[in-house]
């Protein structure tokens, strides 16, 4: 059979659709059972779209609109303990308000699906794109994954539940992409057909962990000193197990609906003979990518890499990418104030493994895009342009922020909302 | 300003092929239209083999009512989706557009959507030969009268139409959709071409009606150009926003001046954001015939009333958002009526211009207010409903003295 054969036969329709559209789709998709709801922007077009399904009679789910994050995540978490396919999601310090269940949904071992519509923390209503609202629980026990177009929006999604609730991992997982530039920006996305989903997805079974009346258990008892160190171990093993269960996911989501994620972990972009790497998360990849294409026509050894998965954070297979390059950059959406270096936090966890490679190539970081700015093609080539002195550079550099005012820079027509 | 049959070609010295088209409306009354419109603009390219996407502006969510917002749509014959997105939508506004489409005409007094950005004017963003489309009923000499002047030659397009409300929450269908991207493929067959547009339309709706109104609004919609230097000086102020070092740590701000002195703007408000952009229309005072019960500034929600000396209440038009209440609330037969937005030139004191000239302030502002008049349905009883005034009431003399 042809590929096109191939496709025609997995793919359902083409369609126009938003980040959120996109998993709303993949929710449909996925048969979830329990979907439970709080509207913050940018999150809420999935609850929208969701909603729109089961009134047209496209998608049969329960769908319950908590009080709050907090009881909107208790709600996803004991949905999954009785054996219910789970979703929810938020945004910025919505998902916050929801730590305590987090960290309890990690601790249990529930494979409930999280959207994070990545929003900034919380300058009053502040609603762009940060990634400190996902990475909030990235110590926690959660699997965090960017994505950064709506096609990867949708079988991200897909994977993520394949992922989360294999056996061997039965962690809960938190699919991130950046509000506004992702979740409200409409492209073509691919939908596959609900007999495709099914081969790759095979029904969410907790096995003997089932909370039923017919299996008489409890979860989740008061722990102490003499249980919990042993608790952690067991979450450490699964943390550690996801790796291989994420490769043999991709492989198969590969080899059923030929998406072309040839490295489920991170996306190398002509990198094979680069000097000079720059790494990054989500939509700034466009920008950054696009950057690399213009600096390649003029002859610069320049390469991007994409971190898809976050947690578990790829150690090994980033070590053996990045020590090939001579210089580094990293691209952090997000900020860790008084931390080392004070730098990013992709940054600090990129520098730390880099610790263990045989060569170190120097590395600088650059904190962008924060609260949504704009990081324009231009940026990601300046950026290069210091990463390739990194050596005399600053370790931290704070990309489009307002050095000055923009007072007396006022033409006529100057334009929209620029700074 | 000349009529033209050909728009003027874009002469921006731009590299860059891609096009970009921006849609203003407002906020929740026509956001479903205003998704359809490049929702549909997008379909079409791709079916002509381009690439293109769409997005809402960002910062517009969750739309207040009536406030203006955006919708943005881009192009490009050659460029693959993601260097399109990275050289057309790396921010959550654009600063330039082929086309800027308005589908409320009242918009063209200028826009504010967020606060501290002031009003802005509505061809802030067209290029050098690009075009300005408004769907509206007016000549383009009433529109360009509140056009920012530009340093350059652009289109003016008008589409003929009223307002629509086809978007609101459900979609009550009145063609406006359609007929938008007829208008489009007349401007721009680079965006889509006519015959795609048709050939997109048949298809997705099975309706000969919609083919018709499309094809109707490509004939229909009348060109003109608008010169350099056609147009105002802009009276509003443009943003400032300071360094990161020049503002108070701890995200304080300044609260708007707490007074109150007697008479036209004596009240305190916030000067950073003002909102009367979000109006349609805008109530008009008979001050002769207001007998001083206060329901208006007692019942107005934005606090636009501001009490006079003589017991009268003035309008601050800056802060009205012409939601109507005023105009519901008054218990005098034809004191506060609504009238269409772009009847004013200004938002200068009606009060101020009563009191100068008594008899030609309420003979003007009949004129403005015409015949036609909205009945709300607590006065009806049957829901609301058009009628017909046959002739001013009178001029009340005591009152101006």
């Amino acid at each position: 059979m042809t590929t096109e054969a191939v496709l025609k036969d997995v793919y359902e329709s083409e369609e126009l659709l938003t980040g959120t559209d996109a998993v709303a789709q993949a929710v449909r998709l996925a048969d979830v059972d329990v979907f439970s709801a709080y509207p913050i922007r940018p999150y809420t077009g999935v609850m929208d779209r969701l909603a729109k399904f089961i009134a047209d009679g496209k998608f049969d789910a329960e769908y319950i609109i908590a009080d709050g994050e907090h009881s909107q995540f208790e709600i996803a978490k004991h949905a999954s303990s009785v054996g219910a396919r789970a979703f929810a999601g938020s945004s910025g310090t919505g998902w916050l308000y929801a730590t305590e269940a987090l960290a309890a949904t990690a601790t249990d071992r529930l494979p409930v699906l999280a959207l994070v519509g990545n929003r900034a923390l919380d300058d009053p209503g502040a609603f762009g794109v940060e990634h400190n609202d996902a990475m909030l629980v990235r110590d926690l026990g959660w699997l965090i994954v960017w994505a950064s177009t709506a096609q990867e929006a949708l079988d991200t999604t897909l994977i993520g539940y394949r992922v989360a609730e294999d056996p061997k991992v039965r962690m809960p997982c938190a699919v991130a992409m950046d509000g506004g530039y992702l979740t409200h920006s409409q492209h073509m996305v691919k939908i596959p057909t609900k007999e495709a989903v099914k081969r790759f997805l095979p029904p969410y079974d907790l096995g003997k962990r089932r909370l039923h009346p017919d299996n008489p258990i409890s979860i989740a008892p008061q722990v102490n000193e003499d249980w919990g160190m042993e608790i952690r171990r067991q979450n450490w093993e699964a943390a550690k197990r996801a790796v291989g269960v994420i490769r043999k996911a991709y492989d198969e989501f590969e080899s059923i609906f030929h998406a072309g994620y040839p490295n489920p972990f991170f996306e190398e972009f002509m990198t094979s003979d680069a000097d000079t790497i720059i790494v990054g998360m989500g939509t700034v990849s466009a920008a950054a990518k696009t950057a690399v294409r213009q600096m390649r026509k003029k002859g610069d050894k320049v390469g991007y890499i994409k971190l898809r998965w976050f947690r578990p954070f790829p150690s090994e297979e980033l070590r053996k990418a990045l020590s090939r390059a001579s210089h580094l950059g990293v691209i952090d959406r997000d900020f860790a104030h008084g931390g080392p270096d004070d730098a990013g936090v992709l940054f600090t966890d990129i520098s730390s493994a880099l610790y263990r490679a045989k060569s170190r190539p120097p590395v600088i970081d650059f904190i962008a895009g924060l609260a949504g700015r704009e990081v324009s093609i231009e940026d990601v080539i300046a950026m290069f342009r210091k990463v390739e002195k990194a050596e005399e550079a600053d370790v931290v550099n704070w990309v489009r922020v307002r050095e000055k005012s923009n007072r007396g820079s006022q033409g006529n027509s100057s334009g929209g909302k620029s700074d | 300003m000349t009529t033209v049959e050909a728009p003027l070609k874009n002469v921006d010295v731009d590299e860059e092929p891609i096009k970009r088209f921006e849609v203003n409306y407002r906020g929740i009354f026509q956001k479903t239209l205003a998704y359809r419109i490049t929702k549909d603009l997008v379909y079409i390219a791709h079916s002509d083999g381009k690439t293109a996407f769409s997005n809402g502006r960002y910062s517009d969510d969750p739309q207040r009512n009536g406030v203006p917002c955006a919708n943005f749509a881009f192009f490009s014959d050659g460029l693959s989706e993601e260097e399109l997105e990275a050289i057309a939508s790396a921010k959550m506004d654009i600063d330039r557009a082929d086309i800027v489409a308005v589908l409320d005409d009242t918009m063209v007094k200028g826009l504010e959507p967020w606060g501290h950005y002031g009003i802005r004017p509505i061809n802030e963003k067209v290029v050098p030969g690009g075009t300005l489309l408004v769907i509206s009923r007016r000549p383009p000499e009433d529109l360009v009268q509140f056009l920012e002047k530009k340093p350059f030659t652009y289109n003016l397009a008008i589409l003929p139409g009223e307002a629509s409300f086809a978007g609101l929450w459900y979609y009550r269908d009145d063609n406006t959709d359609v007929r938008v991207l007829g208008a489009v493929a007349r401007i721009s067959p680079e965006i889509i071409s006519l015959d795609k547009a048709i050939a997109y339309v048949r298809k997705t709706y099975k309706n000969d009606e919609k083919v018709k109104a499309l094809e109707d609004a490509y004939n229909s919609t009348k060109l003109s150009v608008v010169s350099a230097n056609d147009g105002i000086v802009w009276p509003h102020r443009k943003p400032v926003l300071p360094a990161w070092n020049e503002f108070d740590e701890g995200i304080v701000v300044k609260a708007a001046p707490r007074e109150f002195k007697m008479g036209p703007r004596g009240l305190g408000r916030n000067l950073d954001y003002k909102r009367g952009t979000s109006k349609t229309q805008r109530p008009v005072v008979r001050f002769d015939i207001c007998t001083k019960c206060t329901l208006c500034w007692y019942e107005c929600p934005d606090e636009c009333f501001d009490p006079t000396p003589d017991g009268l209440y003035d309008v601050n038009y800056e802060y009205c958002t012409g939601c109507g209440r005023c105009a519901e609330v008054c218990p005098v037969n034809e004191c506060i009526v609504m009238v269409d937005e772009l009847n004013f030139k200004n938002d200068d004191s009606p009060w101020e211009s009563f009191k100068k000239d008594p008899q030609s302030y309420t003979k003007m502002i009949e004129e403005k207010k015409g015949k036609g008049r909205m009945m709300p349905s607590h006065v009806t009883g049957k829901g609301e409903s058009m009628s017909e005034v046959s002739k001013p009431v009178p001029f009340k003399v005591e009152r101006g003295n």
